[in-house]
């Protein structure tokens, strides 16, 4: 087979500008690889050939639409569709120019193998070839797709919203056309406009305060009643242990809303039976006062977060070695000297994780406010707000979403839950093995 | 003598401290019982007494005839069982992909599925409502069981590509000599080995649906599409207070999640701690 190129390495530069100038060409006229370089050439026809609905697309990515209030609501430019679809043919852009990018390299790498076998790759092999290759490229493809579409091009769309007007009242599509404020609002929230800055801070130190005191109260129950059953001389430990491990087996919907019931102020059960007990002669404002409400919700998580982590901790505690014990017992140390100085600490770094985990999770945890306390009680700026005396930032999101339609605060917020739990994300990640490895 | 007197004291007052304990943790779930076989409505006519108030069961007759519970149980029940096996198939395939393929971008995918898996979904309930409603997917099983697939793949795709790195790769390329295809290597070798972390994967995200109630109630509109979750919700609003049916209705979901749940708790928490600790 004859070949216009030199096998000693200088035909690089050639091959190079010819795989950049159009996808696949350097495949087809230097290395023979015509089925292949044929597909990304094809690749790109498509792209160019919808190339002036793409330019469209993303002219109307940077306008969101010009407001026409003389025509049908129905005729009138939708921003919010303008931008979706704005970001998923940026998606779509991206994807593009990352075959590209492929494509060059695949054609160098080919080149490259030719210099060393003096050989190019025969066309008959690249249909078995292919076969083998396309397994990564079609087994990723679902993920990919759904990814792209569920994920991030939603996650895009509420970062970008975040420097919108996208609100009510005067800001809804169809009616309306969304504008590009820059960072508009997160001058509003941090600063800008009292009651929004002072309604952030509020939340934002009980998210915080919540997602530490959540996870705290969790972890030292379950490590309580894990020792305790663990160490106990009570014959009936596992009775006990399956009594316990009943709120963690109950959907949370369901445990939440029959709390919520059973602490109503004036009729629930619990105030009631107080009251009826002669120990309060008062309604305990359970969920009512802004502060017993928080400490209700920090309660009644632990009520049905502490089975999570008392399975846990037991799981570890039995993994322990029984020889370290005996060795212990052997220098003297009594059983709480062993608890503190052997089982405490590996229990403690082996959970690690987890209680991170759980931090996190507990930040992002909208049932357990939504459904117990619904955010309430109001306070002094819930009118404007929405954010009432128990809402963390993912309920006040919701009700931004929902109730309010001001979509704009609510990325803002989105993008600082973002900014908040990233370090911990990547914190727990370099501790997987892979990362230690270096894999990746 | 009396240090054994010392040791049973202990052992009485920790047995103390936990029956009180106990208590606590069942005193919601006997009245919910209770209430669901109680006569009346709201909490307010219930007496503080669990059992006290007589024995009916209208309203598990109330939820079988006069509510749609049936269709929400039915519902809920298709979700998950899609959302599960589409899970399933599609994050152990791509986990299988990123731990035994090498390619170009892997580094970076794998990043962005960590950074990916940091965000609550609903961050993007918007545009994923926008999305669906031109696909046609509002109002539709369907288009919920793609958003929660969707959800699950970043996390669980990083849990099952760890766990099918400590499998050895030397199995799969004996297989690969003597000429198995890739996907005959993942469904007949790689797979079974990796049981434990499918049956985890296959558990929890048949679960995660029964409890989800943001995107049934963004998504799911009319009455014949409701979930078990926005059902039971409805009973306790605001508006209404019905706190016997709910109790009912209550009790029949978490029934079988209480079975359920006893059964797969050992391999839960052997997953939960196993695949976090040693990653």
């Amino acid at each position: 087979m004859k070949t216009s190129i030199s096998s000693d390495g200088t035909s690089k530069s050639k091959i190079r500008l010819a795989s950049i100038l159009f996808m696949g060409l350097g495949h087809i006229i230097y290395l023979k690889q015509y089925l292949k370089g044929m597909l990304f050439a094809a690749i790109e026809i498509i792209f160019l050939f919808f190339l002036p609905e793409i330019v469209d697309k993303i002219y109307g990515l940077i306008t969101l639409g010009t407001p026409n209030p003389m025509v049908p609501v129905l005729e009138r430019d939708n921003s919010i569709f303008m931008l979706i679809d704005g970001v998923i043919i940026l998606a779509i852009v991206a994807v593009f120019l990352i075959t590209y990018v492929i494509s060059v390299k695949s054609a160098l790498s080919t080149y490259h193998d030719y210099c060393i076998s003096k050989e190019l790759p025969r066309n008959k092999n690249f249909f078995s070839n292919m076969l083998g290759k396309a397994f990564p490229i079609l087994g990723l493809a679902p993920s990919v797709i759904l990814i792209m579409f569920f994920v991030v091009v939603p996650l895009v769309f509420s970062a970008l919203v975040a420097f919108t007007n996208y609100s009510a009242p005067k800001n809804i599509p169809p009616n309306n056309t969304v504008d590009w404020v820059g960072f508009q609002n997160f001058f509003d929230m941090f600063g800008g406009s009292a009651t929004w800055t002072s309604a952030l801070g509020r939340v934002a130190l009980w998210t915080l305060a919540w997602g530490a005191l959540a996870t705290f109260t969790c972890y030292i129950g379950g490590l309580i009643m894990a020792v305790v059953l663990h160490d106990s001389k009570i014959k009936i430990a596992p009775v006990f242990r399956a009594i316990f491990v009943l709120p963690y087996a109950v959907p949370s919907v369901v445990s939440m809303l029959i709390w919520q019931n059973m602490l109503n102020g004036r009729f629930g059960i619990v105030n009631r039976t107080l009251m009826s007990l002669g120990i309060i002669h008062h309604e305990i404002p359970w969920l009512s006062d802004p502060t017993f409400a928080k400490f209700t919700s920090i309660l009644m998580n632990m009520w049905a977060g502490f089975p999570y982590f008392m399975l846990l901790i037991t799981g570890t505690m039995t993994s322990i070695s029984q020889d370290v014990f005996e060795a212990a017992s052997i220098d003297g140390a009594n059983k709480f000297q062993a608890f503190r100085r052997i089982t405490l600490p590996l229990v403690l770094y082996q959970t690690v994780p987890l209680i991170i985990m759980s931090f996190t999770a507990n930040i992002n945890n909208f049932g357990a406010i939504f459904f117990l306390t619904g955010g309430n009680p109001v306070v002094s700026d819930t009118t404007t707000t929405s954010a009432g005396g128990t809402d963390i930032i993912v309920t006040w999101i919701y009700n931004l979403t929902i109730n309010l339609m001001k979509y704009n605060y609510a990325s803002v917020l989105a993008i600082m839950v973002f900014l908040v739990l990233a370090p911990f994300a990547i914190f727990n990640f370099r501790r997987t093995k892979s990362f230690k490895d270096g894999e990746i | 003598m009396s240090r054994k007197l010392v040791q049973k004291i202990n052992v009485g007052v920790t047995l103390l401290v936990l029956i009180i304990i106990s208590f606590f943790v069942l005193y919601p779930l006997v009245y919910v019982v209770s209430a669901a076989f109680s006569p009346g409505s709201s909490i307010a006519s219930l007496n503080i007494v669990p059992f006290k108030d007589g024995f009916t069961i209208k309203h598990f007759k109330h939820l079988f005839d006069e509510t749609n519970y049936v269709t929400w149980f039915k519902n809920t029940f298709i979700i998950a069982v899609c959302t599960s096996s589409l899970t399933i198939v599609v994050c152990s395939l791509s986990a299988y992909v990123f731990s035994r393929f090498k390619f170009s971008l892997k580094k970076g995918m794998l990043m962005s599925l960590l950074i990916l898996q940091i965000f609550p979904s609903f961050v993007g309930m918007i545009a994923i409502y926008v999305i669906l409603l031109r696909m046609g997917g509002l109002d539709q099983l369907w288009g919920l069981v793609l958003v929660y697939l969707a959800g699950n793949i970043p996390y669980n795709t990083w849990l099952v590509k760890s766990y099918l790195d400590t499998i050895p790769k030397s199995i799969d390329e004996a297989a690969r000599i003597d000429g198995a295809s890739n996907l005959r290597i993942f469904a007949t070798v790689v797979m079974p080995l990796a049981k434990p972390i499918i049956t985890f994967l296959g558990i929890t995200s048949f679960t995660a649906p029964w409890m989800d109630f943001i995107f049934p109630k963004l998504v799911l509109r009319s009455a014949e599409k409701q979930t078990l979750a926005l059902g039971l919700f409805g009973f306790v609003t605001e508006k209404k207070s019905e706190f016997t049916n709910f109790a009912a209705g209550a009790l029949l979901v978490s029934i079988p999640f209480i079975i359920f749940f006893v059964f797969t708790q050992k391999l839960l928490v052997t997953s939960l701690g196993g695949a976090a600790v040693k990653e």
